[in-house]
């Protein structure tokens, strides 16, 4: 590994990938510079685990060229391999084998001697926290043990860079918050993450930086802060509407250029600049205010993805 | 990256990647190896025992040897065959659905050597059973010469081959309803047209080729050729016609196995 530190780890250009007719990944273009932690946010079928797929070498790009560490993926998918630590969305994990087994047999593949992967296996066990569940059987771990297994499996090499295909979807609270705080560990220790999900919380939780994703593009992409400072300012506007004013509350919005979107019972507007929607007149709307989130960004920037096309 | 300093190629193969693929099931294996044993040894062989003292009581000898010397070989190369299947198409469908291919791809692991390792551990179950049921035979007098051993030569050829097939069943089918058809339609007709439980000439003439042309049946012949220790040149060509076949079979697997997989 060379020492330029602000030489991106993964460099995707114009990344293109289509099954048959339909581009599931459509001309996207982004950097992950050495020892951060770059998410991609976007709901089920925007082109996160596509992309992850492409990145690890396990799916040949459409179009598009990428490196991950200068490696060409295009013709060297596997050398990739080489080097990345990757976590699928599947956790992949041998039933047949205890968690033991299961990173020693993972180990062995990628090159370790035997007794190299048994050590290895037992530390990393330790890391991970699943040392009294070493030879278990799988089933009998909990989603969160399962997932920090998977986890644990791709650290076997100790890689640089590792790929982690939505970490925590389908964990409890618990679970969850066992998987952050490994993966802020492994952040502390300057490995570089490049992850996928579609929790707004553990976006702004976890990543340096993200890309938020819709239909295959990215819609917008920067540090948490700044994307929702830019796209939907400080606070959000719940207007609570009784339903005969709605109409006309939604009228009055629409015609001042605010973005809005309704949700059951309320609206809620948003505003990058901090303009608040002028209400005077309209009666029995209560206003209150929240600050805004990566998820009022999402919606916003994806409302008008669809407008545009 | 200790990783990158292991990753010795030969000919765009990885020989570490066969190599892990066949240390899992190895594993596996040693876990549970004593129930293993009722499939790899107690099954064939009870089956062996029951129809070769049974039906050897009914008929005298075939093609000039005892019923049971007969039909040793046609049951262990039988048993060699439901082994490389099974663990080919049945566990290997498995492992697909549960993506432990997919994370064994995740290693610098080839489609290709992926489907040489499982491969790999094909030919070595379907040896251990020929061993197993084999070493018992020929201590209870079933099997005669000394050439019996080459029937493990004969066990690896139907790994191979069988294997490479399985491997192509797993990754053609949708579910699992589909696969079983492997056994229902494929394996067990095989064993029974293969001349394991009687010669194929008894058969009749218009059925003949195609019974000699089904994979199991050049095997059986080659199996019991050497349980006789009666070699000829007709065993050669069956060795030649199973390298064929499973030159053809590997690379289609290989292919249908990537398409699977990586999309």
């Amino acid at each position: 590994m060379n020492g330029h530190h602000e030489f991106p780890v993964i460099r995707a250009s114009h990344l293109t990938k289509r099954f048959g007719n339909i581009p599931a990944v459509d001309d996207i273009s982004f950097e992950v510079r050495r020892g951060e932690t770059y998410g991609l946010l976007g709901p089920n079928g925007a082109g996160k685990t596509t992309t992850m797929r492409m990145v690890s070498g396990l799916s040949p790009l459409s179009s598009g060229s990428l490196t991950v560490a200068n490696i060409d993926v295009v013709r060297q998918g596997r050398k990739v391999r080489d080097i990345l630590g990757v976590v699928t969305q599947q956790d992949g994990l041998d039933t047949d084998l205890s968690p033991r087994n299961n990173l020693i047999v993972y180990g062995y593949m990628t090159g370790l001697s035997r007794a190299e992967a048994k050590r290895r296996a037992d530390a990393v066990l330790m890391y991970f926290d699943l040392t009294d569940r070493a030879n278990d059987e799988i089933d009998n771990l909990s989603g969160g043990m399962k997932r920090r297994l998977a986890i644990a499996r791709a650290f076997m090499t100790q890689p640089q860079v590792i790929v982690l295909d939505e970490p925590t979807t389908g964990l409890d609270p618990q679970g969850r918050n066992h998987v952050w705080q490994e993966l802020e560990t492994m952040k502390q220790a300057g490995v570089t993450i490049l992850m996928s999900t579609h929790y707004m919380e553990e976006a702004s939780a976890l990543c340096d930086r993200l890309a938020i994703m819709h239909n295959g593009k990215i819609l917008a992409e920067g540090a948490p802060d700044e994307l929702v400072n830019r796209h939907a300012g400080d606070e959000v506007a719940l207007l609570r509407v009784p339903s005969t004013a709605r109409e006309a509350v939604v009228k009055r919005i629409d015609g001042s250029g605010l973005d809005y979107r309704e949700a059951g019972a309320v609206i809620m507007v948003t505003s990058a600049n901090g303009e608040r929607p002028d209400l005077t007149g309209l009666d029995g709307v209560r206003v209150s205010y929240r600050p805004a989130n990566l998820e009022d960004v999402f919606l916003t920037v994806a409302g008008r993805g669809l407008a545009d096309e | 990256m200790t990783a990158a300093a292991q990753s010795v190629y030969i000919g765009g193969i990885r020989p570490r990647s066969i190599a892990g693929i066949w240390f899992r099931h190895a594993l596996v294996l040693r876990h549970t190896w004593l129930t293993s044993m009722s499939w790899y040894f107690l099954e064939p062989f009870v089956a062996l025992v029951a129809v070769g003292i049974g039906i050897g009581r009914l008929v005298d000898d075939v093609d000039g040897i005892a019923y049971a010397l007969f039909l040793t070989p046609g049951v262990i190369a039988g048993s060699a065959m439901f082994h490389a299947i099974f663990e080919c198409a049945w566990g290997a469908f498995f492992r697909i659905q549960k993506g432990v291919f997919e994370t064994t791809l995740t290693a610098p692991v080839s489609t290709r050597e992926l489907a040489l390792g499982e491969i790999s551990w094909a030919v070595t179950r379907a040896i251990i059973t020929a061993a197993c049921v084999g070493a018992v035979a020929a201590a209870i007098g079933w099997i005669e010469s000394i050439y019996g051993v080459g029937i493990l030569l004969a066990a690896a050829l139907i790994g191979v081959q069988f294997g490479a097939m399985g491997l192509i069943f797993a990754a053609l089918a949708p579910n699992i309803h589909v696969l079983s058809l492997t056994f229902t339609v494929v394996a067990s007709p095989l064993y029974f047209f293969s001349g394991a439980f009687y010669p194929i000439s008894v058969l009749p003439n218009w059925v003949e080729p195609i019974a000699w042309a089904a994979p199991l049946t050049p095997a059986v012949h080659l199996a019991r050729g050497f349980a006789t220790g009666n070699l000829e040149m007709s065993h050669l060509l069956s060795v030649i016609y199973m390298i064929c076949l499973s030159a053809v079979l590997i690379p289609i697997a290989a292919t249908l196995l990537r398409r699977r997989l990586v999309k």
